[in-house]
């Protein structure tokens, strides 16, 4: 049908980019006068997936859900308690990147760069662009001087910036223009993949779509790899080949965006795509749009059995007292639910698209 | 990397924005900016600028030497500056003091000074008087204001119990006054910056016992405890030791505050993207708390400084005044009160009270300041 | 009223229209100069609808809301205009004119005109539980006796579905989710039963699932009460699921109003068209690229002259976009547009016709 199936064909022989297997990540919750540790937060549990080469997985989830600590772990931002992440090096081989110390992840570093969500916290204000951008090409001894200064120039050019903006702080950039030099400094090395957690959020529409289009055309022109986490639906349907729903520090359901959107597996799933509004004052009303009762499940102190059971509304003693498994259901679609064969649950369409 | 090259995919299109200076301003001169608006912050800082002026130059301003003393003229009041003088052709420009008659009450026998409008002591800028030695440099004998007559008896705050100049005293105490809080505050920063930047850094059991210390410290009575540890200074150490020894037990006690400040940025700093970023760049550790971290608290800490030299002067002035800090012959606003200390000299001699109102516009010059910075200090906040 | 208005809202004579807002112009006087946040805006809301004003950060949404109830923070002013709001009693009064510090606007803020905003956190006290913030609202603008207000918060806080109701009268904010938050704030905002509802962008800072249970509440507490609602959003998604009539912000203007379904479906201001393509649909996703408006939107130091659009515009037509300012034209009865694609001629503005 489009560019995007034809790379889901191809590459599906092809090997992962990335593994990532069986990741933990808690963080400790300290309390009292001497900040004994009296719980841990899991904010990754268990998480099973793999990055295939050029293509843009999308990690989606309410707030809390862990996406975002996913991507840092990949970016090895924390070093996550548990788990593997495999990262291809060569045909054959693959490195673990959920062992290496900073000093053997500084290779790795160029290749698994990162694009922050807040465009304002993200650049150091008191340093100019060519300081921000050219950081990676200085300490990594690749540019300095004036062929820094062109390196820059051309990244700038690249991402849609006027390359005389070198000299300018932070500050005298809107959001998107921000949002357009972060992504310059994470092109500065060549980066194979590219973490870029909630990289639309928080800009106008206007902007995210300049900045969606150029993350689209910049995938193609240099081959990136991309781990898109975002909440917005819409966004993630209209930029992934793939999805993965998480729920609670656990991947729910991972499919192609097409079968995800159309013919989802897991309840949560459902509920997350009957929640979005639709751009459409005719399809009001049509299609029973999924009320979640209750809260997103405490991470700290999660229910037993299946995270999602106590908001589910297919919910049977099974999920009470049963942990589903995360197994492939049909072709390369992949679910977390006891009951993902027997239910007919409704996707994005059945839900309501456009009506014409 | 850039082989394959579209054409850039919106900003062409878009006008250029004018370039104006703001758009490649650093942080110093945005907060400059910022703080430039603040008008009574600004007023403040001169001020501040012109204590510290006269701190520097004390010899130069003051009439006389801290030391001179007169002893025919105890306990004199203040003296009006008249500009001009009636003569038989008019009134003329003519600064000068009236002198003064001793009056002896015959019954109690208290003196008292009467002023005696038939005696004009001119009194002029840039005048020659004692000679002094500036900075151990320079031999001079010129004053910023005096008699314009070597010797004439012009007290323009009065004198003291000695015969000595009120106001020549009040501009020397500036100097140790004002270079105390610096020279503590200094001393402060550093410990609070060390102690603070490692138990943000680290964490953990570090980070635990620094903060407990801190409140330990902090849990203490300061005068108790002042009053103990300035007992403790041997009398017989000369002044510049003393001075010295008060100096790094005032600071023993001011760096917490500094020192949880910088904890403070430090923690939330860790955090910031831009300093993941960096450390994603593979920017090393030490870089980057010097070039990211340190960078973003300084302002801070400037803010907080400021804040923090006020506390220490008025700390001084305090222990001098209870007669544990300082003592004579070094001359500081809080020496100079002690002499105040009764009630005979405040209903006599109210203009004993003189340094106390240096002290009042020290302080709060200070603070203004150090608040006016403190706004400035963040200027990305929109 | 003045006649010379009634031809342009056909609706402002009649009793139904509650709110009416005509040419407003607030700017706020700083020190590096003067920022026409709102230049010229024009609403009207009829009893029992949904209005929903929409545009991008900076186009002046917030502040006119913030006008109508007259809470403009400082230096900003109301310079020009008229807010004309039909109190219970039948008497039409112009809040532009009252002191915002005065009696009559707060009687009316709380009492007939209620606000809730994005962030309930700060909108909350956190000093307060939440029952005793209800019952300072209704005890101050209603009569009733403590025991009376307590059983009335009771009955709001179970009407906004807040579950354990009595409980949570002596929760504090901070006790409570964020959805639980924005239903408690929804509850405080109509324990006095207003005639309008303003909502400052009330979910955007909320998941897409709680989203959903928040808009629904609103629509369902709508329909039991008959109260206006002014919803602000940036989401176009959110105002094609609730909106009944909709106007569009540029700059500090109304650019276009019209009925929802004439705004999705027949946009006629370029900028609404920009708009509603950019935003990914899902029956977008074969075209690969969004549509984007180019460049950003102006600082508010330098705007446009003319259209305020015009540098962004794909209509721009040199020597007129740039140098007219349009007026408003009217495309159908309820349907107008400020752009000069559309004859003004066939309309009457307020501005152009001198009050007879």
């Amino acid at each position: 049908m489009n560019q995007r199936s034809d790379l889901n064909q191809t590459d599906e022989d092809m090997r992962p980019l990335l593994e990532v297997r069986n990741l933990h990540m808690r963080f400790p919750i300290r309390r009292g006068m001497f900040r004994r540790t009296v719980g841990y937060v899991q904010a990754v549990n268990d998480v099973s997936f793999s990055i295939r080469s050029g293509e843009t997985l999308s990690l989606v989830g309410e707030s809390g859900c862990g996406k975002t600590t996913t991507g840092r772990c990949i970016a090895r931002v924390y070093k996550p308690t548990a788990g593997q992440i495999h990262y291809a090096v060569a045909e054959e081989e693959s490195i673990d990147l959920a062992e290496l110390d900073n000093q053997a992840l500084r290779p790795f570093r160029r290749q698994i760069r990162m694009i922050f969500q807040d465009p304002f916290s993200s650049l150091n204000p008191r340093l100019p662009i060519l300081q921000i951008v050219g950081e990676s090409l200085k300490v990594n001894r690749i540019a300095s001087g004036s062929e820094l200064e062109d390196r820059v120039a051309s990244l700038l050019k690249r991402v849609g910036l006027r390359p005389e903006y070198i000299r300018r702080y932070p500050h005298a950039f809107s959001g998107g223009e921000r949002q357009r030099i972060g992504i310059a400094r994470a092109l500065a090395l060549n980066p194979k993949l590219i973490v870029a957690d909630e990289a639309v959020s928080a800009l106008d529409v206007s902007v995210q779509a300049q900045i969606l289009n150029l993350l689209q055309d910049l995938q193609e022109e240099l081959d990136l790899t991309y781990l898109f986490i975002a909440h917005d639906l819409s966004v993630v349907e209209h930029i992934s080949h793939r999805v993965a729903v998480m729920y609670v520090g656990k991947i729910v359901e991972l499919a192609s965006a097409d079968e995800l959107f159309k013919n989802p597996l897991h309840p949560y799933t459902e509920a997350l795509l009957s929640a979005v509004p639709k751009p459409d004052p005719r399809l009001r009303n049509k299609g029973v749009r999924i009320r979640l009762e209750g809260e997103v499940a405490d991470p700290s102190n999660p229910p037993s059995g299946c995270y999602f059971h106590p908001r589910c509304r297919y919910a049977q003693d099974r999920c009470r007292a049963e942990t589903p498994a995360f197994r492939e259901i049909g072709r390369d679609h992949w679910v977390a639910c006891h009951f993902a064969e027997e239910l007919d649950l409704r996707g994005f369409e059945a839900i309501g698209s456009t009506a014409e | 990397m850039t082989g394959a090259t579209t054409p850039p995919p919106v900003d062409d299109r878009a006008e250029a924005a004018p370039e104006t200076r703001i758009v490649v301003a650093n942080q110093w001169q945005l907060i400059w900016w910022k703080f430039r608006k603040h008008r009574l912050a600004m007023f403040a800082g001169l001020v501040t600028l012109l204590l510290y002026a006269v701190a520097l130059f004390a010899e130069f301003i003051a009439p006389y030497s801290a030391g001179t003393y007169s002893a025919t003229h105890t306990f004199l009041p203040p003296q009006n500056i008249q500009l001009f003088q009636q003569t038989e052709t008019g009134w003329r420009f003519y600064p000068h003091v009236y002198g003064h008659k001793v009056q002896v009450d015959p019954e109690s026998f208290k003196r008292t000074y009467v002023v005696d409008e038939e005696i004009a002591y001119p009194v002029g800028l840039f005048v020659r008087g004692e000679e002094y030695e500036l900075w151990g440099l320079f031999t001079l004998d010129l004053h910023l204001i005096g008699a314009a007559q070597y010797g004439d008896p012009v007290h323009l705050i009065g004198t003291d119990r000695l015969g000595r100049d009120v106001l020549s005293r009040t501009i020397y105490g500036t100097r140790v006054s004002m270079s105390v809080g610096l020279v503590g505050v200094g001393l402060s920063l550093g410990l609070g910056v060390i102690l603070g930047g490692i138990s943000g850094y680290y964490g953990g059991l570090i980070d635990n016992l620094i903060q407990r210390a801190i409140e330990i410290l902090r849990s203490l009575p300061t005068i108790p405890l002042w009053m103990g540890l300035s007992a403790a200074i041997p009398l017989t150490w000369p002044p510049v030791r003393v001075y010295f020894a008060i100096t790094v037990l005032l600071s023993l006690i001011g760096w917490t505050a500094l020192a949880r400040e910088v904890r403070g940025r430090f923690l939330s700093l860790k955090t910031e993207d831009f300093v993941i970023a960096a450390r994603l760049d593979g920017v090393r550790e030490l870089q980057i708390i010097l070039r990211h971290m340190v960078p973003s608290m300084t302002s801070h800490i400037i803010a907080s400084v400021t804040l923090a030299i006020p506390g220490m002067i008025l700390a001084e002035t305090a222990l001098s005044f209870l007669g544990i800090g300082l003592r004579p012959p070094v001359v500081s606003w809080g020496v100079l009160l002690q002499e105040a200390q009764n009630v005979r000299s405040i209903a006599t001699a109210p203009w004993l009270l003189f340094p106390g109102l240096a002290v009042v516009v020290s302080v709060l010059a200070m603070n203004f300041l150090g608040d006016g910075l403190r706004d400035a200090a963040d200027p990305y906040q929109t | 009223m003045q006649p010379t208005h009634t031809r342009l809202n056909a609706a402002a004579a009649t009793d139904d229209v509650l709110l009416e807002v005509k040419e407003v112009k607030t700017h706020f006087f700083t020190d590096e100069g003067v920022v026409k946040a709102v230049e010229g805006v024009n609403l009207s809301l009829k009893r029992g609808q949904t209005l929903c004003v929409v545009g991008e950060s900076g186009c002046g949404k917030s502040v006119t809301a913030r006008s109508i109830l007259r809470i403009v923070p400082p230096p900003g002013e109301i310079v020009s205009g008229e807010i004309l709001f039909r109190q219970r009693d039948g008497r039409t009064v112009d809040l532009a004119q009252l002191n915002p510090k005065g009696r009559e606007i707060r009687e009316i803020r709380g009492g007939e005109i209620s606000m809730i905003f994005q962030e309930p956190m700060s909108a909350l006290s956190p000093v307060h539980t939440i029952g005793s913030q209800i019952m300072e609202a209704i005890l101050l603008h209603l009569t009733v006796t403590k025991q009376e207000a307590r059983k009335r918060a009771v009955s709001m806080l179970d009407l906004v579905g807040i579950p354990r109701p009595s409980e949570t009268l002596d929760a504090y904010s901070f006790e409570l989710s964020g959805g639980m938050r924005q239903r408690a704030m929804i509850a405080i905002a109509l324990a006095c039963e207003p005639q309008l509802l303003i909502a400052d962008e009330p979910t955007t800072a909320l998941d897409v699932t709680t989203q959903a249970n928040i808009l629904d509440l609103i629509a369902d507490l709508q329909q039991e009460s008959g109260m206006s609602v002014l919803f602000i959003t940036h989401d176009l998604g959110v105002v094609a699921e609730i909106a009944d009539e909709v106007v569009v912000m540029y700059l500090g203007r109304d650019v276009e109003s019209g009925a929802v379904d004439a705004i999705f479906h027949d946009p006629k201001h370029p900028y609404t068209r920009a708009l509603l393509q950019s935003i990914p649909r899902y029956d977008s996703r074969d075209n690969k690229r969004l549509y984007s408006i180019k460049g950003t939107v102006p600082h508010p130091f330098d705007r446009p002259t003319g259209c305020p659009f015009h540098p962004r515009c794909d209509d721009f037509i040199a020597g007129q976009c740039n140098l007219i300012d349009p007026q408003r034209a009217l495309i159908s009865r309820d349907h107008s547009a400020r752009c000069l694609l559309y004859p003004t001629a066939a309309i009457h503005n307020p501005d152009e016709e001198p009050a007879t």
